[in-house]
C-alpha cells in the first residue's frame, strides 16, 4: 500500500532469501547476507550494546540485568548475527551517540532513540523498529495540565538530557524553565516530590512510570508526533547497519517482532 | 491497513478527540478542510532559546483534515526572505498516536514548499510536516506561516499560524558563523580529538553561555561556607568537649556526613524533605546541602587543628587566670585558624567542585549548562568549557594554598613573620600566643627580611 510497507516487504522477502542460501550454502555457520562479512566490531564475536537502561518499559536494570524490549529486541538481532550480546553498564542517554560515534567503547546503541535529522548527521540509524509518540506527565492533584498552562516562567519542566521529549518542551513551552536531566526515573521522581511541574519524555515510557512508579501523577498530555525509534550505529559501520536491518527484517517477517511487542507492550499495535 | 483502522470504534473516538482539540486550539475557520493547528520552530540559538532568521531550522507544522473532505496536497510559504530551499520534509500522518501508511513527497523552492501525497488525506487525520534546515527572514520578527491546500474541490486558502517569533542573527552567532567558515577552523574539527573536545565554535558559545550557572556555583559555594565554617566549628568543640552527649552528637553527625556520599545527601534531602512536605527553593536546598556536608569535614579539620596546638599554652594561659572560653578564642583558636588555612582551602576548593552534583537535581548550575550543550550538540567541548570555568577559580586558590603552605612551614622552621615591636601589644592574650612562637619566630615583618631566617629571639623586645 505504501512505499514504506513495500521497501520492508522488499527487504525482508530479501534477507529471507539470502539468509537461507547461507543457512544452506555452511549449514552451521554464522548466518547473514553478503553484508554480515564486512562489518568491525570492537570485541570479535560479541556485539555489546549502550542503553541508558533507565526507560522501562523498553530498557531497564533489574537485578544486575538488563531488562526490556530494546534488550530483549538487541539479544534477537545478536542472536540471528551470531553473536553474543554484551550490555554495557547504565551509559547516560546523552553520551551514548557521541560514545559510538567515537568508537572503540560499543558497537550500538539501543536505548530507545528517536530517529531524528539531527542525530543522523551524527551517526546512522537502522530500519525504524518501533513507533513512539510524546507524552506530557504532571503531578494528578496539579491544576496546570495542557501546554498552554505550562508554557509560563514560572512553571519547571523536567526532561531527559538529549530526547525529543527536551526538544520538543524547548520548542513548545519556551517560556518555562526546562530542566535537563540525566534519566527519566529522575524527572519523574522530581516531579512527585513536587520539584517540578510537568515530565515531557516518550509516551510509553511516562505511561509505565505513572501507571507502575509514580502512581501519584499521571499522563496529561498525549503528543502525536509519530517518531520511530531506531538503533545508533556509526557511521563507519555501514556493514552492521546493514545486517542488522536485515535482522530486523527477519523478525518482522517471521513474527518475532510482534511477540515483542505482544510481551512488553501487550499489543501488537 | 488503513481502513481497517477506520472501522474500529477506537480510532473513531480518536479521530473525533483530534477533531475537537483542534477546534478547541485554533484558528476560528472552522469552514477549512485542514485546520492548521500550530506551526512552531526549532530554537536554533546555541545555547539560547531564540529561533534566529538566516540560519537552519526546523519548522514543525501540523494540520488536522476535518470531516469529509480529503486533502491530496499542502503548500507552505513563509514570508519573502524566508526560504525552504535545501531543506528535508518529514512527513508524518498519525491516526489518533498511530502512524497511517501515508507517503508524499516534499518540494521546495524559494519561501515554498509544496507537499503531494501519494493518497489523500481523509478526517480526522494529523498531518505533521517537519521540515529540517529550512530559514526563516534574517531580519527576525513575527513570522506568519500560511499557504494553501488542495482537497477534492480544488486549490483553498491555508488558515495562518500563529506567529513564531524569531530573532535577527546576534554578534556570537555572528562568530560562531565566521569560525565555521574559517579554515583554520576546519582543518582543526578535523582532527578527531580536537574536534570533539576543542571544537572552537562550541569553545565561544560554551564560554557566552555558561556563565550564569558559573555564577551560581560560585554564589552557592560563598553563601555555604560561611555557615560550614560555624557550623563546622561547633561541632569541633562538641567532639573534643567532656560532655559524653556533645561527643556523640558530634560524632554521629561527622561520620555519617563523611562516611556517605555527597551525592546520596543531596538525594535525600531533594527528594526526602518534599515528602515530608517541606519545599524550599532549589538553589537554597543546594545551600544547605553543601553547607551542611563541608561542615562534617571542616569539625574534623578544626579539631584536629585545635588538638594540634601544643598542652603548654592550655597551661599557660590557665597560669594567666583564663577560663575556657577566654582560652579557646583568645589563645587556642587564633592558633589553629592560621594552621588550618591551607586544609580549609583545600576544602572550599572542594565544596566548590562538588556543586556539580546539583545539576542531577535541576540546580541550574555550571555543569547542567555544559550538560545541555553537550546533548545538544553531541559534542564534549562544553565540558571542556566547564572545565576552564571551574579552574578560573581553583587554580588561583591552588596557588594561594601552596603560598601559604610555604609561608607557614617556612615560619615554623623560625622563618616567618612577626610583628614590629612597636604594634606588638602586651596584652595577656597576646603574651600567651607569643609564648609558643618565641622560639621560632623572626624580627622581620619586611619582605627584605622575612626569608632571611634569624633564630635570634626578640623576647626582649616583645614584653
Amino acid at each position: 500500500m505504501s512505499n514504506q510497507i513495500t521497501r520492508r516487504g522488499f527487504i525482508s522477502a530479501a534477507a529471507a532469501s539470502a539468509t537461507t542460501i547461507a543457512l544452506a550454502a555452511c549449514g552451521s555457520a554464522a548466518p547473514g547476507g553478503d553484508a554480515a562479512a564486512e562489518y568491525t566490531l570492537v570485541e570479535e564475536g560479541k556485539l555489546i550494546v549502550a542503553s541508558d537502561l533507565d526507560f522501562p518499559p523498553l530498557d531497564s536494570f533489574e537485578d544486575g540485568e538488563a531488562k526490556g524490549f530494546d534488550v530483549d529486541l538487541s539479544k534477537e538481532i545478536g542472536e540471528r548475527l551470531g553473536l553474543e550480546v554484551e550490555y554495557l553498564p547504565p551509559t547516560n542517554f546523552d553520551a551514548i551517540i557521541p560514545m559510538i560515534k567515537q568508537g572503540g567503547k560499543a558497537d550500538i546503541g539501543n536505548s530507545a532513540f528517536s530517529i531524528t535529522e539531527e542525530r543522523k548527521a551524527e551517526i546512522d540509524f537502522t530500519e525504524a523498529y518501533l513507533d513512539s509518540n510524546l507524552g506530557i506527565a504532571v503531578k494528578s492533584d496539579s491544576d496546570a495540565k495542557d501546554e498552554e498552562a505550562l508554557n509560563d516562567a514560572a512553571k519547571k519542566i523536567a526532561v531527559q538530557s538529549g530526547t525529543t521529549g527536551e526538544a520538543y518542551a524547548k520548542e513548545n513551552m519556551s517560556a518555562a524553565t526546562i530542566v535537563p536531566l540525566t534519566t527519566v526515573t529522575e524527572c519523574m521522581a522530581g516531579l512527585s516530590t513536587g520539584h517540578y511541574d510537568a515530565v515531557c519524555a516518550d509516551l510509553p515510557v511516562v505511561g509505565n512510570m505513572c501507571t507502575v512508579s509514580f502512581t501519584d501523577c499521571e499522563v496529561a498530555v498525549e503528543i502525536p508526533t509519530g517518531e520511530q525509534y531506531g538503533i545508533v550505529v556509526s557511521k563507519d559501520n555501514p556493514g552492521l547497519t546493514a545486517a542488522i536491518n536485515e535482522a530486523l527484517a527477519d523478525m518482522e517477517a517471521d513474527g518475532t517482532m510482534a511477540e515483542l511487542k505482544e510481551k512488553w507492550f501487550g499489543t501488537t499495535d | 491497513m488503513r481502513n481497517n483502522r477506520r472501522d474500529k470504534s477506537k480510532g473513531l473516538l480518536s479521530a473525533l478527540a483530534m477533531l475537537m482539540l483542534a477546534c478547541a486550539l485554533l484558528v476560528p475557520t472552522t469552514a477549512l478542510a485542514l485546520t492548521t493547528n500550530k506551526a512552531t520552530a526549532r530554537p536554533n540559538e546555541d545555547g539560547g532559546s531564540g529561533v534566529i532568521g538566516g540560519l537552519d531550522t526546523r519548522l514543525t507544522w501540523e494540520g488536522t483534515v476535518e470531516a469529509g473532505e480529503e486533502v491530496s496536497a499542502v503548500t507552505l510559504t513563509l514570508p519573502d526572505d524566508g526560504t525552504f530551499d535545501d531543506s528535508s520534509t518529514k512527513i508524518t500522518v498519525l491516526e489518533g498516536l498511530s502512524r497511517a501508511s501515508v507517503e508524499g513527497e516534499a518540494v521546495a523552492s524559494g519561501s515554498k514548499l509544496e507537499v503531494t501525497f501519494s493518497e489523500p488525506i481523509t478526517e480526522g487525520y494529523l498531518l505533521r510536516l517537519e521540515v529540517e534546515g529550512m530559514r526563516f527572514p534574517s531580519e527576525g520578527g513575527d513570522v506568519v506561516v500560511g499557504g494553501t491546500y488542495v482537497n477534492q474541490d480544488g486549490e483553498q486558502q491555508l488558515a495562518d499560524s500563529k506567529p513564531i517569533a524569531t530573532i535577527a542573527n546576534t554578534p556570537l552567532q555572528a562568530l560562531v558563523a565566521s569560525l565555521d567558515e574559517a579554515a583554520w577552523v576546519q582543518v582543526w574539527n578535523s582532527n578527531p580529538f580536537l574536534g570533539m573536545f576543542f571544537k572552537p565554535q562550541l569553545l565561544v558559545t560554551a564560554f557566552a553561555t555558561l556563565v550564569p550557572g558559573w555564577l551560581l556555583c560560585l554564589l552557592i559555594v560563598v553563601i555555604a561556607y560561611p555557615f560550614a565554617i560555624v557550623l563546622g566549628l561547633i561541632f569541633a568543640l562538641m567532639k573534643i568537649s567532656k560532655n559524653r552527649l556533645l561527643r556523640l552528637i558530634a560524632i554521629v553527625y561527622v561520620n555519617v556526613l563523611r562516611g556517605t556520599p555527597l551525592f546520596l545527601q543531596i538525594y535525600i534531602m531533594f527528594f526526602g524533605l518534599p515528602m515530608m512536605n517541606i519545599n524550599i527553593d532549589n538553589n537554597v536546598l543546594g545551600v544547605i546541602v553543601i553547607a551542611i556536608n563541608a561542615s562534617a569535614y571542616l569539625a574534623e579539620i578544626f579539631r584536629a587543628g585545635i588538638q594540634s596546638i601544643p598542652q603548654g599554652q592550655y597551661e599557660a594561659a590557665s597560669s594567666l587566670g583564663m577560663n575556657y572560653f577566654q582560652t579557646m578564642f583568645d589563645i587556642i583558636l587564633p592558633q589553629t585558624i592560621r594552621r588550618v588555612i591551607p586544609t580549609v582551602t583545600s576544602d572550599f576548593i572542594t565544596s566548590y567542585k562538588d556543586t556539580s552534583l546539583l545539576s542531577s537535581v535541576g540546580v541550574m548550575e555550571l555543569m547542567m549548562f555544559a550538560k545541555n550543550l553537550t546533548s545538544v550538540s553531541g559534542n564534549m567541548t562544553p565540558y571542556v568549557a566547564a572545565a576552564i570555568f571551574y579552574l578560573i577559580v581553583t587554580l588561583p586558590l591552588i596557588k594561594a594554598v601552596g603560598y601559604v603552605e610555604e609561608r607557614i612551614a617556612h615560619s615554623e622552621r623560625g622563618g616567618g613573620p612577626r610583628p614590629k615591636g612597636k604594634t606588638a601589644k602586651t596584652s595577656a592574650a597576646e603574651a600567651g600566643v607569643k609564648l609558643s612562637e618565641l622560639a621560632v619566630h623572626a624580627e622581620a615583618l619586611d619582605d627584605e627580611h622575612a626569608y632571611a631566617p634569624t633564630l635570634t629571639p626578640s623576647f626582649a623586645s616583645e614584653v
